[in-house]
């Protein structure tokens, strides 16, 4: 027997809701990497456009949950999974306005002066990237905390490969300046994109065992 | 009193109670800690009325009631052969379910506990009264009307007058069983405010249908629950309000408290 169905009912659409922002998500960050290698405008454009998208997930997220909140007086893993969408629904938006950034400086840099380790640098990020915010869907999903746990260790290459980039800048490669920042901040909106996958691990975590603290 | 705020006030342990054959309480421990509120929930039937009127041994007005087991007030065991009862419900107080004022003024249902004591004087008796009612958070809105019949008031502050009428014998312990369920939403707030505020004295115990007053009113929750038709009710799960509300550790608490049964 259960009661409080309608209640359910609407916190499980609310799920529902969280997975297809993340999938569309998802999509535009794949997006974005594509629009990078290739200096594609019109995708850059595009993804631009696009971000208003997320806007409105985060409206109907926030919103829903703080009705929940609000007149239901959820408790327990019913409680917690009303935050954590409402945690992740902020992730993803921030991850949306990170990809808008890229698709910006996209805009800005000239279609032949990306030299070809640069492009395979950001390209190897911007996998790897993809693939973390992919678990990290994956393991909300699934309830999955060992695979959540795991995020962060996935996360520690990202971060060596944005290190190594700026490195590669500092020996004296002959990129425009204006060229070289730009780039240098789309490795870095990776970076960050790959970073909220990371803490939304940290959300599974608490979602399903209840514990605040990262250990 | 002899609790420093951080001890047991009441503690019970290994109780079981019968009505006759039926076994109602199996195996029951649990510590109520002074000078907090302790909630009992779980589902109709589950034996929280049961235990908390072993509390002050209300169960021994049923004929063939039973119990064994040990339940102790600042240590000493109420269950025990010559533990004086009249003095027991003295100092352990209760609010029931309907608000039972007696077909008495407002100011005889407070002075009659004191009274009852011995309490003759008029000053005094006046003053129990006065204070008692305040701390009910009664007395503006009855100090002028004190020789009206307690049963003319509205549900809410028949409720209130009952507790003030609980306060006037200077208990230790409270007992409510289920002390909102037959008020309206603003006078079941103001119970729930007024118990924050005799916390400061007293240690509370309170049934409750509605999970909600028991997150909001209580320090600690005790879950009871019957297990299959027939068996007797058992603790779950006790701890901390707020864990239990968040994240108890026990799958039946959780399935009771958000609705999922079974």
């Amino acid at each position: 027997m259960e009661v409080r169905r309608d209640f359910h009912e609407q916190l499980n659409e609310l799920y529902a809701e969280t997975l297809r922002m993340g999938s569309d998500l998802l999509e535009t960050i794949e997006k974005t990497r594509l629009c990078f290698i290739n200096l594609d405008r019109e995708l850059a454009d595009e993804i631009i456009a696009g971000d208003d998208v997320f806007d409105a997930y985060i409206d109907r997220l926030e919103g829903g949950g703080l009705e929940l909140l609000a007149r239901q007086a959820p408790v327990a893993v019913d409680l917690r999974m009303i935050i954590v969408i409402m945690r992740m629904a902020q992730h993803f938006e921030r991850m949306a306005d990170l990809c808008e950034d890229i698709a910006t400086a996209v805009k800005h840099i000239p279609s032949d002066y990306l030299s070809t380790w640069i492009r395979e640098a950001i390209d190897e990020m911007a996998r790897r990237a993809v693939r973390l915010v992919e678990r990290s869907i994956e393991c909300f999903k699934e309830r999955n905390v060992e695979m959540a746990m795991e995020l962060d260790a996935l996360d520690d290459a990202v971060d060596k490969l944005n290190r190594k980039f700026f490195k590669e800048f500092d020996r004296g490669r002959e990129e425009d300046l204006e060229v070289a920042v730009r780039v240098v901040m789309v490795s870095r909106f990776f970076e960050r994109i790959a970073d909220h996958a990371v803490d939304i691990g940290e959300h599974v975590r608490f979602m399903v065992e209840g514990t605040i603290s990262p250990t | 009193m002899e609790d420093n705020g951080d001890g047991h006030k009441m503690q019970v342990n290994n109780l079981t109670m019968y009505y006759g054959d039926f076994k109602a309480l199996d195996d029951v421990s649990l510590d109520f800690a002074s000078r907090h509120i302790t909630a009992l929930i779980g589902p109709s039937g589950c034996g929280k009325s049961t235990l908390v009127r072993c509390l002050n041994r209300m169960n021994d007005l049923i004929d063939g009631s039973k119990v064994e087991g040990e339940i102790s007030l600042d240590g000493e065991n109420i269950l025990g052969p010559g533990y004086d009862v009249i003095s027991l419900r003295r100092r352990v107080g209760m609010v029931f379910q309907r608000p039972n004022p007696f077909p008495k003024s407002i100011y005889e249902n407070v002075a009659y506990g004191p009274r009852l004591v011995g309490i003759k004087n008029k000053e005094k008796l006046d003053s129990i009264v006065e204070d008692s009612l305040k701390r009910a958070a009664l007395w503006d809105e009855v100090k002028k009307i004190l020789d009206r019949s307690g049963q003319s008031l509205s549900g809410g502050q028949q409720q209130r007058l009952c507790i003030a009428r609980v306060i006037a014998v200077q208990p230790e312990v409270i007992l409510f069983d289920e002390p909102c369920s037959a008020i309206d939403p603003i006078s079941t707030q103001k119970i729930e405010d007024l118990m924050a505020e005799l916390k400061k004295n007293f240690t509370m115990v309170i049934v409750t249908h509605n999970m909600q007053q028991a997150a909001r009113v209580s320090d600690y929750t005790a879950f009871m629950l019957v297990e299959e038709q027939g068996q007797p009710g058992r603790i779950v799960e006790f701890g901390d309000t707020n864990t239990m509300f968040t994240n108890p550790s026990d799958k039946r608490t959780e399935n009771y408290i958000t609705g999922r049964f079974g």
